[in-house]
């Protein structure tokens, strides 16, 4: 899901950019270091929308170093267990496949995948397909399915979801 | 792991109906799958409602039968827990639990899927994948293929090349400022794995990291046509050091149907489903920029082609192109008779296109020309013999397919213009290949025999196959051992020159080779006896030889080449000539796998540990280590074969060191009680535990050694000496013994150290 909220940074700021630039360069290093990380609580931090304040900065005694305060709100992506996301697939195998979300990777298992699909191997792509093949399910194709499980670690968050429900599967359009 | 069971019962406050089940009794469900379809009995319009399992897991037991009326309470039926069969990052891939904070013990251990070892299945669920995938390949009637890339199917240098030589990709891999890749493929690679492609179901298995392999497997396979995602590299290998431990993994129903291409044995502990692929060298100075740590080998450092001509050989082409006929005449006079085809099979094509023709004349003439220069540093310098043998090999090679086949010949240049026409598409993704490209000469045709070994044993497979009761699936472990053996079938070989006198013939590896191959071979020479293999001219056995009417005299080379293309090949083109072949020992490509393995450990020497100096000995002095008692019986020692080699015959020799290895065993273990005693009973014992391949070292030193160490080696294993690959002077008198006194030293260093650790 995404939200829309207000975060908190510091940004640690070398001597060298002290000058008129200086706000300007605390701004560009938030844009770099928040945006595209991932934190367990808020999930991925897509966008900052709007900087809304830069507090004092407060000089590091010893190093020269000056660490702002910075006020942002963000555009976050936070999977939940049970969200309902369009992803598209990067991968099918034997075993299941992956999907991404964005940001997010996530797999299915092929049990969690309607027991009418099967998988192919041997077409080029490979695919998970129905018998009649009405529905292809291949890399590239875009899906819609259900979170069961978020793993969050330091670097990312990792889902797996399921196509077992109803209007889940391939999107066709 | 006990398996929990839970009922799932009736939660409606009304009766309900149950209309039909959608699942039966095994299956396994995962969270919100509807099992049941039911209705409320009694209700006045039929409506069918779904009933969702909350839990995922097999459904165990179905308690109540469709059409039957269910009370609210009731059990509808009984749901085994998940057992956790998919896990991927510690997390259930069924019914998404977190398997790191539940203590739960996870069942799923075996990485079924190559460039994800995250993704783990259960022992239970791979066997049924695996038994799948067998099924689905004797369905399409295809077989497994491992793969190497390194070596094999192209060769990668991290020097800095010229751009502008055709076929060479180059890459980066990590960012901008990282080093430069220079890949070429093998000649004929694409055509290869599009022959090979209907017949075998194509895995990647490298050493390479996963990046790089994704990149060379992009190269190669742009449509992802042939290996899919099947990349199996580094980053996924079980073991730094061998590929095996992943076959478990990757094939959980067994290897029956897996057969590997590789130009290293020893990373597959030299299995017997192997085919073992001459190494592909085209980069000076470059081996294998993946080896696996320790295992580099460096033998053949100087092959390849030499780049740096490349000027001068575009000069040439530009003169062979004005004056087509004078290369004609040029090569008819460098060659061997055999050339001759090859000209009037040119002549023929004449009308086709001269481009093409003239390329064909570049070739023979450069190889020719090569062949010379070869020649001439032969007699300056005897220390490159190696390399240039092997060259020289490669022309004969070349010159062989002219004379057999020409249509192959024909048909591979063919393809070779049609992917040239396919190079400028190819290089569109991140692969760089500039416009004004060199055509380099490279004598290497290997994959056209390897593409019909692997036909070959396509084919052996699925007639074992068909021959079984169904259900049963032949060995691909017996069957290329078998397709082999039938190389040579029939064939009765004498070997002249060939094997060291001190080395049994049955020992010898040029007879496991001819073995393998399926010839007989004998220690004379016999009425049916077919083919002589003799190093040089004028031996007694070649003299007899010769007033045989039907026997055919030829080099080693001859039986060198037969193991490396595993057919039957021309014998004229090997006959022995006056100079004899300086090729005694086999290419270390062309192995017998399922002999070797009679001969565990056969890399060890390489793998032996030592100090960071280099040597144990310049470390310590090692008669510190022994006690007087031990210095006073080795000079006793010493003095009894002195005084035996003055006068008593070889047997008494024998007999007497008997007497002097029991005694020194012996008084060896009574000298234990003073103080230093320890270390030479340690460093014994560890000695006779028996490190073979230490043992099959010293012997090489034989003849330098006192008898009674010889006969505690036992007699069998004497002539072990030239199994040892690296050895490549026969008589291993030279650098041996040193390595001998190193190995001891290091042992004993390690008795020392241990003795040390445990006093502290």
């Amino acid at each position: 899901m995404f939200y829309h909220i207000s975060l908190e940074h510091e940004i640690l700021l070398h001597p060298q950019y002290f000058g008129p630039q200086l706000l300007e360069k605390v701004k560009t290093k938030l844009y770099t270091e928040v945006e595209g990380t991932c934190t367990g609580k808020y999930g991925f931090v897509i966008a900052v929308t709007t900087i809304d304040s830069i507090g004092a900065g407060l000089i590091l005694p010893g190093q020269g170093y000056v660490v702002y305060p910075v006020k942002y709100k963000a555009i976050v992506f936070r999977p939940f267990k049970g969200e309902v996301l369009d992803a598209v697939v990067r991968q099918v195998n034997k075993v299941g496949m992956f999907a991404e979300i964005g940001p997010l990777s996530c797999f299915i298992s092929h049990h969690s995948i309607p027991a009418e699909m099967e998988f192919c191997p041997n077409v080029n792509p490979q695919c998970y397909k129905t018998k009649d093949e009405d529905v292809v399910i291949h890399a590239e194709g875009e899906i819609r399915l259900k979170i069961v499980g978020t793993r969050v670690d330091a670097t990312g968050i990792f889902a797996i979801g399921t196509l077992m429900d109803d209007y889940l599967g391939l999107i066709s359009n | 792991m006990a398996e929990k069971t839970m009922c799932i019962s009736q939660q409606q406050t009304k009766p309900i109906k149950i209309l039909k089940w959608k699942v039966s009794e095994g299956n396994t469900v995962s969270i919100g799958r509807v099992i049941l379809l039911y209705d409320f009995d009694g209700a006045s319009k039929v409506e069918q409602r779904k009933l969702k399992v909350t839990q995922a897991g097999t459904i165990f037991k179905i308690v109540a039968q469709e059409g039957a009326i269910v009370k609210p309470g009731e059990t509808l039926c009984e749901l085994k827990e998940c057992t956790h069969p998919t896990v991927m990052n510690d997390m259930c891939a069924e019914c998404g639990t977190d398997l790191r904070k539940n203590d739960v013990s996870v069942a799923a251990s075996v990485p079924m899927v190559h460039a994800i070892p995250d993704l783990k299945v259960s022992e239970e669920l791979a066997q049924k994948l695996g038994k799948a995938d067998v099924d689905r390949l004797i369905r399409d009637r295809k077989l497994v293929l491992l793969v190497d890339l390194d070596q094999t199917l192209i060769h990668t240098t991290n020097d800095h090349i010229q751009p502008n030589i055709k076929d060479i990709y180059r890459f980066q891999l990590y960012g901008p400022n990282s080093p430069w890749y220079f890949t070429r493929l093998r000649p004929g690679t694409h055509q290869f794995l599009n022959n090979i492609y209907p017949f075998y179901e194509l895995h990647i298995c490298t050493f390479g990291a996963r990046n790089y392999a994704h990149m060379i497997a992009a190269v190669l396979d742009r449509d992802q046509k042939f290996f899919s995602n099947r990349i199996l590299s580094r980053d996924e290998c079980f073991d730094p050091t061998s590929k095996k431990a992943n076959l478990k993994a990757l094939f959980p129903c067994g290897d029956n149907m897996v057969c590997i291409i590789d130009d290293r044995e020893d990373v597959w502990s030299n299995a017997a489903n192997l085919i073992h692929v001459k190494p592909y060298h085209f980069f000076q100075h470059t081996g294998d920029i993946n080896a696996p740590p320790g295992l580099d080998k460096h033998e053949n450092d100087n092959k390849g082609v030499d780049l740096t001509k490349i000027k001068d050989q575009k000069k040439d082409e530009q003169i062979q192109n004005n004056d087509s006929k004078a290369t004609e005449n040029d090569s008819d006079k460098n060659g061997e008779n055999v050339e001759e085809s090859k000209v009037e099979n040119q002549v023929s094509n004449e009308s086709e296109s001269t481009k093409n023709e003239s390329k064909e004349n570049t070739e023979d003439n450069e190889g020719n020309n090569k062949d010379k220069v070869d020649e001439n540093k032969n007699g300056d310098d005897s220390s490159e013999q190696k390399i240039e043998n092997v060259e020289s090999k490669g022309v004969n090679g070349e010159a062989v397919t002219n004379d057999e086949k020409p249509p192959p010949e024909e048909s591979k240049t063919q393809t070779e213009g049609d992917t040239k026409t396919e190079t400028p598409p190819e290089t569109k993704n991140a692969i760089e290949i500039n416009n004004h490209l060199v055509e380099v000469e490279d004598p290497d045709d290997y994959l056209s025999y390897l593409e019909d070994i692997l036909k070959r044993i396509h084919q052996a497979f699925y007639d074992a196959y068909d021959k079984m009761e169904s259900g049963e699936v032949p060995d691909l472990k017996k069957v290329i051992p078998g397709v082999r053996s039938q190389v040579l079938q029939g064939y009765k070989l004498v070997f002249s020159g060939l094997v060291p006198t001190h080395i049994k013939l049955e020992q010898s590896k040029a007879y496991q080779i001819a073995k393998s191959l399926g010839a007989e071979v004998t220690q004379e020479l016999e009425d049916d006896t077919t083919h002589l293999v003799a190093v040089r001219p004028g031996t007694a056995k070649v003299n007899a030889g010769r007033r045989k009417k039907n026997l055919k005299i030829v080099t080693p080379d001859w039986l060198w080449c037969c193991a490396e293309r595993w057919e039957h090949v021309d014998e004229k083109i090997f006959a022995l000539n006056s100079k004899g072949s300086k090729n005694r020992h086999p290419p270390p490509h062309c192995s017998s796998p399922e002999h070797i393995i009679s001969y565990p450990e056969h890399n060890t020497p390489a793998m032996r540990k030592r100090t960071p100096s280099g040597r144990f000995m310049d470390t310590i002095n090692p008669l510190m280590s022994f006690s007087s008692a031990d210095i006073a019986d080795m000079d006793k020692e010493v003095e009894d074969i002195l005084d035996d080699e003055s006068d008593s015959s070889d047997e008494e020799k024998n007999a007497k060191a008997t007497v002097v290895n029991s005694e020194e065993v012996h008084e060896n273990s009574s000298s234990s009680d003073d103080s230093l005693g320890d270390h030479p009973k340690g460093f014994k014992r560890k000695r006779e535990g028996g490190d073979e391949a230490e043992i099959d070292l010293n012997n090489s030193t034989e003849d330098d050694e006192t008898p009674s160490v010889k006969f505690r080696r036992g007699e069998t294993v004497d002539s072990e000496v030239d199994m040892e690959p690296d050895s490549q002077d026969s008589d291993g008198s030279v650098e041996a013994p040193d390595e001998v006194d190193d190995g001891e030293w290091n042992m004993m260093g390690a008795a020392l150290e241990r003795e040390f650790l445990s006093n502290n």
